[in-house]
């Protein structure tokens, strides 16, 4: 037998009982009552957005470019902070690809230095935040129970990836909340997409691992929307002079999506996702929006599109949905 | 056999599976065939090997690594709870190869990128494949990505950029391309002697292309590549094979080391050319 698990699992701790200090996270007197996922987010990665804010924890220096889609991400870190307020971000990636399985990233301080491949130019990022593992575990278990296939990840060596840590820093470059971060089940070497099928299965462990925990959760769908883009880069990459969608029947089905979402509800999405996904080769194939929707159970609201831009030619959209559908802040 | 340019070429599997302890039986077959190529690779003595594998794959023009020794530990974020996850390299580039051949590509109208960052993740079948074919690092390569939207004939002229360089600089290269064949993974955990390829049509399409690469067809596999990629999800649609092909790596019939299931993909270790 080959298999070796190497590192064990975190310590195990009594239930019910939250690890964070209580100044990670909101006090007593002012934390909202009501756990549960309090709000899903479309929330796309290009590692653009994070070189164009020029953060500390990313090597590579920009003059800017694709102010829209980062005003929208301000807008939604301070509904974040100051409206949902919650105990962890629970994010669905497409660029952690796992071939086998559905994977839960159960190391409680993934720390290191993320070189993109793709973008190493971009992209050098020094990640070092706090998992939910508790929550994670409870994920992983929920996922298995209701029949997909599994594993938990203790290892913390393997390199978090920029799509994960895209969406995280965008929604909250403090990184004060802790996360659980989700693979995405697919195979790279050929052009496949996700069960879709699958991925309402794993939104609906999510949803049951949030409640069995009682934590307030926020859920980031880290995808883009259209996804055929430029294959060569001008010499300056923030280079807006060169920055359109590919064409304009990609922007059309993005604005067909998008309509759709800001009419409500839910529901009809499901159709219109595959659809949109055949047309626009979207990046929602990964199913992360697929997801979060129905772990949020299809709700029966319109979701609010805070911004619209592309990259690289790619659509890219924030948008919030909200168990009620309210929006504030 | 010229005496600068492309002298051989070898087509293998890039699953971290061949390095397992414990592997299965036809694991273990296509690594020691593997090792096998590599043996005869490295008593050709080239001056440089161009590398290809599918698992460095990018979306922005052709990138080229140039770091001239990129060494460190990468444990894959698939197989990582396997002792054949956790990998340790100790690679050699030939840079002012590379260079060459990137001036080459730019000249022929394609967008060439280096690419040189301490931490650069170097991907798994490149490290399958060094491992193999190249233990005690003797080996020079010069590798570039694997475009996912370059369609196959722009991988073949990126190939045949290699092969002119390698003409311009008087220098013996081999080619090396790290792909599978079908890539239908078994969704399951399972044990090493278990595995199979996952769906006998992918099986037989692997040994039709097989077939016919053995018999020194091999412009018939580039003429049948799509439905090969279609029917039986080939490893990044087999544009592997064009750009071995388009670097002259492929002439002549192959000879065929091995074949067999790597998770239900399918995975074959040929060569061209090797003494």
């Amino acid at each position: 037998m080959s298999r070796v698990f190497r590192v064990p699992v975190a310590p195990a701790r009594s239930g019910g009982v939250r690890r964070y200090d209580t100044t990670e996270r909101p006090s007593a007197e002012s934390a909202p009552a009501r756990a549960g996922i309090v709000a899903g987010v479309l929330s796309p990665h290009p590692p653009h957005l994070i070189y164009a804010e020029n953060p500390p924890q990313n090597e590579p220096r920009s003059t800017g470019g694709w102010e829209v889609l980062r005003w929208a991400y301000e807008r939604l870190r301070k509904r974040i902070r100051e409206v949902h307020r919650p105990d962890v971000l629970i994010v669905h990636a497409p660029h952690w690809i796992t071939m086998v399985g559905h994977h839960v990233n159960c190391v409680p301080n993934p720390r290191g230095v993320s070189v993109e491949p793709i973008f190493p130019h971009l992209f050098r990022y020094s990640y070092d935040f706090r998992t939910d593992v508790e929550l994670g575990e409870a994920i992983a278990d929920e996922a298995t129970d209701l029949g997909l296939v599994t594993r938990k990840l203790h290892d913390p060596r393997v390199r978090v990836d920029y799509a994960t840590i895209g969406a995280l820093h965008l929604v909250n470059p403090a990184w004060d909340i802790p996360v659980v971060s989700l693979s995405a089940n697919n195979n790279p070497y050929f052009y496949s997409e996700a069960s879709l099928e699958e991925m309402e299965v794993l939104g609906e462990a999510t949803r049951r691992a949030v409640e069995r925990t009682g934590r307030r959760a926020v859920l980031l769908a880290s995808n883009s929307l259209s996804h055929l883009h430029w294959h060569e880069e001008p010499e300056l990459p923030e280079d807006m002079e060169r920055e359109h969608p590919y064409n304009n029947h990609q922007y059309r089905w993005d604005m067909k999506l998008l309509e759709a979402i800001r009419r409500g509800p839910t529901a009809p999405l499901r159709e219109l996702i595959t659809e949109h996904i055949e047309a626009t080769a979207s990046e929602t194939k990964a199913g992360s929006l697929t997801w979060m929707l129905a772990a949020m159970g299809w709700p029966q609201v319109p979701g609010d599109v805070m911004g619209y831009g592309t990259i690289i030619g790619t659509g890219n959209a924030v948008v919030e949905w909200t168990p009620e559908g309210g929006h504030r802040g | 056999m010229a005496d600068t340019g492309i002298v051989a070429g070898a087509l293998l599997p890039g699953m971290p599976h061949l390095l397992a302890e414990k592997p299965a039986q036809c694991w273990a077959d296509l690594a020691a065939a593997a090792r096998e190529v590599g043996d005869r690779l490295r008593r050709l003595k080239p001056d440089v090997v161009l590398l290809l594998s599918t698992q460095w794959f990018t979306v922005l023009g052709h990138q080229f690594q140039c770091d001239p020794n990129p060494r460190g530990e990468h444990v894959d974020e698939n197989w990582y709870a396997y002792d054949y996850g956790e990998l340790r390299y100790d690679l050699r580039f030939d840079v002012p190869f590379t260079e060459r051949w990137t001036d080459h590509v730019n000249k022929a109208g394609m967008q060439a990128r280096r690419t040189r960052y301490d931490g650069f993740p170097i991907d798994t079948g490149t490290i399958v494949t060094s491992a193999l074919l190249d233990p005690d690092r003797e080996l020079r390569w010069a590798q570039v990505s694997c475009n996912l939207y370059a369609d196959a004939e722009t991988l073949a002229d990126v190939g045949a950029a290699g092969a002119a360089a390698a003409r311009e600089a008087g220098v013996r290269a081999a080619v090396v391309v790290v792909t599978g064949l079908s890539s239908g993974l078994i969704q399951q955990w399972i044990e090493p002697h278990s595995d199979h390829v996952s769906d006998p049509g992918h099986d037989r399409w692997n040994r039709r292309v097989l077939d016919l690469l053995t018999a020194g067809k091999v412009d018939e596999v580039l003429k049948i590549r799509e439905d090969f990629a279609r029917q039986a999800q080939a490893d990044s649609q087999f544009r592997a094979l064009a750009f071995a092909a388009g670097a002259g790596a492929t002439a002549g019939p192959a000879q065929l080391h091995a074949y067999g299931p790597l998770w239900g993909t399918g995975g074959a270790v040929l060569s061209w050319n090797l003494p």
